[in-house]
């Protein structure tokens, strides 16, 4: 109990250290969530557009394609609040800030989140998500029982540890690689390009890359097909519907292991 | 009793050899190329609680490898470290509260708020007490002089400032060990006198083991006790910082002002330096010259002014063991 109370306490001196630092700028701080939301629109409202002259797409029309992109937001700006230390780990290796955790008597990954939590793009892209789920979940026909809330936050929670394991397992990297930014690009961003539209759509190649190797599908695809059940659920087994949550905590815990593994490998970065 | 125990530690780093432009970078790709760096060798040695050792040696010999193995940064190849009793990389969380460190080169500080903050910041990660962490504030603060600026963002503080907070950063859980890496890099004299007094009169009154790696002299020879020197890994010297001149200071000069411009026959053995026109300064090994004779030889041949008989610095002779010329 002592113990929780403590850690709270410095979980709440970082936040405060965090927003002093960025009050230091005031402007920046607050244009900053705005500057996020506006950029992540614009792809959204391309979409938008795009598809007010298809009518659907695979059978999906224009809101629940933004249900499905709420997924996405909503799942990314929780993961963005405790995983941007993750996402910037190659530059807190080679800038020393990592041999300065290590001195420290906390543990590393909880350093690593806490000292980084990003509350401003958190805003921005949590925010945009909130919106699109707002504009989009009232028209989809969703009848929100206690059944489908919970399965919504257990989706959630497990969406945001598939992505927060593929951004620790390309930490790790860093330990051998030192810069990895490339491989980020490449199995992250352009991973996330993809789950922005139903994974039904794509390619045998993208599919299985979406589903078995950077589970993407499984943040917003499979967990919006449980809410909505299109027809294009026809050419997967039924069982992907329930596996987000599970996935989640097994890939963490995965990436974690291959964390705790590698540590040992850390070369620091010379002076 | 010994505080810090190093047996046999070594440590190697794998360096990749990228060959130049686009073909080597692909080929780098498919078939990367490996150097193997051996940073600290085989390395022995053990420290009393409460000594204050100074650590040097020329860049790149190992000197920061070694205290990133002491500090729990890395861990050694082969080898056993324990320090206090932990072994720094095994007992990490344990054992990291009992350690300082200082970067020169690196701060702790928080860039964009004032020094207090990053103190604040400190006290809830080292769980420091509130009456311990007031205390040590309060002391450190005195003793460095910096209630003037406790209250500035760092980045507006001198690069001075900058540094005595960091160190203030270092010792507020009252560590039993610190770790000082170049603690007075760019630092003014002024400065430099400051943070060398500061630690000083720290080690001697509340009895810290200290660890110092700096490329200034004047640091060893005002702070240290005692001297470990390494290079390309290895220890070459270790022990107090006076034995230094009877094991390696052989060499004596003796500087003579002649009375009038004249030329000097070369002297067997003894290498002869033009200070100015009247002045020369010469250079010989103990064993191989004796003063007297050399003096009297002078005497006899010239008139001189003035002779100056001094013992090496202990600086030169640093220089003199890096490069390999005593050992």
């Amino acid at each position: 109990m002592e113990n929780c109370m403590d850690v709270m306490h410095l979980i709440g001196v970082y936040t405060k250290t965090i927003m002093k630092s960025w009050f230091q700028y005031k402007v920046d701080a607050v244009l900053r969530s705005l500057a996020v939301f506006l950029r992540e629109s614009t792809g959204i409202i391309v979409v938008y557009f795009t598809l007010l002259k298809f009518d659907t797409l695979n059978g999906w029309n224009v809101y629940e394609m933004l249900f499905l992109f709420s997924l996405l937001f909503v799942t990314y700006g929780i993961l963005i609040l405790f995983f941007t230390g993750l996402r910037d780990f190659g530059h807190t290796v080679r800038s020393g800030g990592f041999d300065r955790f290590i001195l420290r008597p906390r543990g590393l990954l909880f350093q690593i989140i806490f000292v980084n939590a990003d509350w401003f793009a958190a805003i921005g892209h949590g925010g945009l998500g909130i919106t699109l789920f707002l504009v989009s979940a009232a028209k989809v026909g969703i009848v929100w029982s206690f059944d489908k809330v919970v399965y919504y936050l257990l989706a959630i929670f497990g969406g945001v540890l598939i992505q927060g394991a593929v951004f620790l397992f390309l930490a790790t990297l860093n330990i051998y690689l030192l810069e990895t930014g490339s491989l980020k690009e490449l199995f992250y961003w352009n991973a996330r390009k993809f789950a922005g539209y139903p994974v039904s759509i794509f390619h045998r190649a993208i599919q299985i890359g979406m589903i078995y190797i950077v589970p993407f599908a499984f943040v917003n695809y499979f967990p919006a097909q449980f809410l909505l059940r299109k027809e294009d659920m026809a050419a997967y087994p039924e069982l992907f519907l329930y596996l987000t949550p599970v996935l989640g905590i097994v890939l963490y815990l995965l990436a974690y292991l291959f964390w705790r593994y590698s540590l040992k490998f850390y070369k620091s970065s010379g002076n | 009793m010994t505080f810090i125990e190093v047996n046999n530690a070594s440590k190697k780093f794998r360096i990749n050899q990228r060959a130049s432009g686009i073909p080597g970078m692909i080929a780098n790709l498919f078939a990367p190329k490996y150097e193997y760096r051996q940073a600290v060798k085989d390395i022995s040695f053990s420290i009393e609680e409460g000594e204050m050792t100074g650590f040097i040696g020329p860049n790149g010999a190992g000197k920061s490898t070694t205290i990133k193995m002491l500090s729990g940064i890395l861990c050694p190849d082969s080898g056993e470290i324990k320090v206090g009793g932990f072994s720094p990389y095994k007992d990490r969380k344990k054992y990291v509260g009992n350690i300082g460190v200082v970067f020169g080169q690196k701060s702790q500080l928080q860039w964009d708020l004032p020094v207090l903050d990053s103190f604040e910041l400190l006290k809830a990660i080292y769980r420091i007490p509130e009456k311990m962490y007031r205390d040590n504030l309060e002391r450190f603060t005195e003793m460095l002089d910096m209630s003037g600026f406790l209250q500035q963002p760092v980045r507006q503080l001198s690069l001075g400032q900058r540094m005595r907070a960091d160190i203030v950063a270092a010792l507020l859980h009252s560590p039993k060990i610190v770790f000082f890496d170049e603690p007075t890099i760019g630092v003014d004299v002024a400065g430099k006198e400051t943070i060398r007094q500061f630690i000083r009169e720290l080690n001697e009154k509340d009895n810290i083991t200290m660890i110092f790696t700096t490329h200034d002299m004047q640091d060893i020879e005002k702070v240290c006790d005692r001297l470990i020197i390494i290079d390309e890994g290895t220890k070459v010297y270790d022990g107090e910082l006076m034995g230094i001149r009877e094991r390696f200071g052989t060499t004596r000069q003796l500087d003579v002002e002649f009375v009038q411009e004249c030329s000097v026959e070369p002297i067997e053995k003894v290498e002869i330096l033009e200070l100015d026109q009247r002045k020369k300064r010469f250079i010989f090994e103990n064993r191989d010259v004796k003063i007297d004779e050399l003096m009297n030889e002078l005497l006899a041949k010239y008139s001189i002014r003035d002779i100056n008989i001094s013992e090496p610095e202990i600086e030169r002779l640093i220089r003199r063991i890096y490069q390999g010329e005593v050992s």
